[in-house]
């Protein structure tokens, strides 16, 4: 396609728009509704990806000694554990050490120091297992408990297990509904570009005759439909970044321990103002599709 | 006396027959236009053509003439791939339209121009936009755009109307600027259907004497007309269907019917 073929295409879908102004400020509007709960669905979406890399990064088993174990057969149970190949790393936390972990963590200095009963540490003696493999961290957890002077073992994988299975459910009930708002958002854009072609039908059937491509007469529908849908975009992507930086910024603000560790606002908002704009596109270009195939005889 | 009256009529037997010979020599598929038993039934069962043979020469002028109904809006839309052949093969410069796949037609209608009876202007253009956007929509450079448009307009007897709107213009100037805009391409033939359906006597002249003028530089046309006393001054070759089937071929025609 020729630049100046190109630059008319894109003046004469200009001019389509508006033309028929309100049907595409209405289908404009119809994909900003659609695009603001995919936009939910896809800020759900990579926040699930994001946490269950993380988990998995922190995955690990945590293996509780025996109270009293001497020094020497803790870093004998220690070696045990390295040769294991389901292991990738093993450390041995002290229980004054893991006291201080749990401190910097919880952020709430005060309440930890509280849980002490004099010199008392309430903490066991631990060994962190890394798991080589996070989908056998249960089989990990199996095998530690069996040493002798492990008393327990626990990876938390359950917990986890249960947050992915619970963000699964709502992930796919906002899915269904995005999918079926971008069906009908598809639609209302066809609508305009029927308008658009019938308003133009007598230019189509002179441009036919004189012998213009196929392509040179559907060009301007695709991209008034593209057009919709990429101006559609717009504000679902700005109010979804405001809303997600608050929510982030709440989440995240005070000394309260969070389990949720949600995207920064900065990868995400790439992220999903690319997916978003590219996913209006496919709705008007879809659209555009419908009528010219139904309505625009070549 | 008497035979020197009759030596133009001689002369034009003999140009007739120099004419239908240099047709006859020509071989399948070096016509312009070719029919061969050419057929075309609508999904309602009507049979608007049948069995057609024609063949139509580089330069000719041909009248297609025929009561209404007969067939021959059929023939024309035959002719620029604006309807299919039901059956029979129809072969336009050298390419049988039946079998092109659809991408190409447009390629095959670009040597075709086509004018019809209501001009089909578009309203918001001026003359001159709109003998351009035939050329814009073959992506003609812009640059080669210009020089072209206003020579056939100027060619048409328009070239101080170029920005007049369709509405400001009268009939015959409409149909003035449709045959500038199927010329302005350069179409080895033209296709003009009732051209001067809607004008009065005076502008359906001027509208011959320029088809003339085109097809005197080496352009073919071919006309579906009514209009008798065209077709009986001009003495073109007429070509007349009745009922689907073509009933009369004649170098120097009459139009043959009373209407």
């Amino acid at each position: 396609m020729k630049i100046e073929t190109t630059g008319r295409h894109f003046r004469e879908a200009y001019r389509g728009i508006m033309k028929n102004s309100w049907m595409s400020f209405a289908a404009m509007g119809t994909v900003a509704v659609t695009l603001l709960i995919f936009g939910v669905f896809l800020i759900f979406a990579f926040n699930i990806n994001y946490l269950t890399k993380e988990l998995d990064k922190q995955l690990a088993v945590r293996a509780s000694l025996q109270d009293g174990t001497p020094a020497a057969k803790q870093v004998e149970i220690l070696n045990k554990l390295k040769q294991n190949p389901l292991v990738k790393t093993a450390d041995l936390v002290p229980k004054d050490k893991g006291l201080e972990e749990m401190k910097k963590s919880w952020g709430d200095a005060n309440f930890i120091e509280g849980l002490k009963s004099g010199d008392q540490n309430p903490l066991p003696d631990i060994i962190r297992l890394e798991p080589k493999d996070p989908k056998k961290v249960k089989q990990l957890e199996a095998e530690a408990k069996k040493i002798s002077g492990i008393v327990a073992a626990d990876s938390g994988g359950g917990v986890t297990q249960t947050l992915l299975g619970f963000s699964g459910v709502v992930r796919n009930v906002i899915l269904i509904f995005g999918l079926a708002l971008s069906v009908l958002a598809a639609f209302l854009i066809s609508n305009t570009i029927k308008l658009t072609i019938i308003a133009r039908r007598k230019e189509i059937e002179v441009m036919r005759l004189v012998g213009a491509s196929n392509w040179f007469i559907r060009w301007p529908f695709f991209i008034e439909g593209a057009f919709i849908g990429i101006t559609g975009a717009i504000l679902p992507i700005g109010i979804l970044l405001i809303l997600y930086q608050a929510f982030y910024n709440t989440i995240n603000s005070g000394a309260a321990y969070t389990v949720i560790q949600m995207m920064p606002v900065t990868s995400l908002g790439s992220y999903l103002a690319v997916s978003t704009f590219i996913l209006g596109a496919i709705i008007g270009i879809f659209g555009s599709v419908l009528s010219v195939r139904k309505f625009l005889k070549i | 006396m008497e035979s020197f009256r009759e030596i133009p009529d001689y002369l034009s037997l003999v140009i007739g027959k120099i004419a239908n010979d240099k047709r006859c020599a020509k071989t399948e598929g070096d016509f312009m236009i070719e029919m061969h038993d050419v057929w075309k039934v609508y999904p309602n069962g009507i049979e608007a053509l049948r069995g057609i043979d024609v063949k139509v020469d580089q330069g000719e002028f041909v009248y297609i003439v025929g009561p209404s109904g007969a067939g021959k809006s059929s023939f024309i839309k035959l002719m620029y791939r604006e309807e299919k052949p039901t059956h029979g093969v129809v072969l336009i410069n050298g390419v049988n339209v039946k079998r092109v796949r659809d991408w190409k037609i447009p390629y095959v209608r670009r040597r075709i121009g086509v004018v019809f009876q209501d001009y089909k202007l578009l309203p918001h253009l001026s003359a001159y936009e709109n003998v351009a956007f035939a050329m814009e929509a073959v992506e003609t450079p812009k640059r080669e755009m210009r020089p072209r448009v206003q020579e056939v307009l100027e060619l048409v007897g328009l070239g101080d109307r170029m920005k007049a709107l369709p509405s400001q213009l009268s009939g015959g100037e409409q149909q003035r600027v449709s045959i500038a805009r199927a010329i302005v391409n350069n179409p080895t033939f033209i296709i003009a259907d009732e051209p001067t359906g809607n004008l009065d006597p005076e502008n359906s002249w001027d509208i011959m004497y320029l088809l003339e003028e085109i097809n005197a530089r080496g352009t073919t046309v071919v006309m579906a007309t009514h209009n008798k006393e065209i077709v009986n001054t001009m003495r073109q070759r007429v070509i007349a269907i009745e009922q689907g089937v073509i009933v009369r071929d004649e170098l120097e025609g009459e139009y043959g019917y009373e209407d």
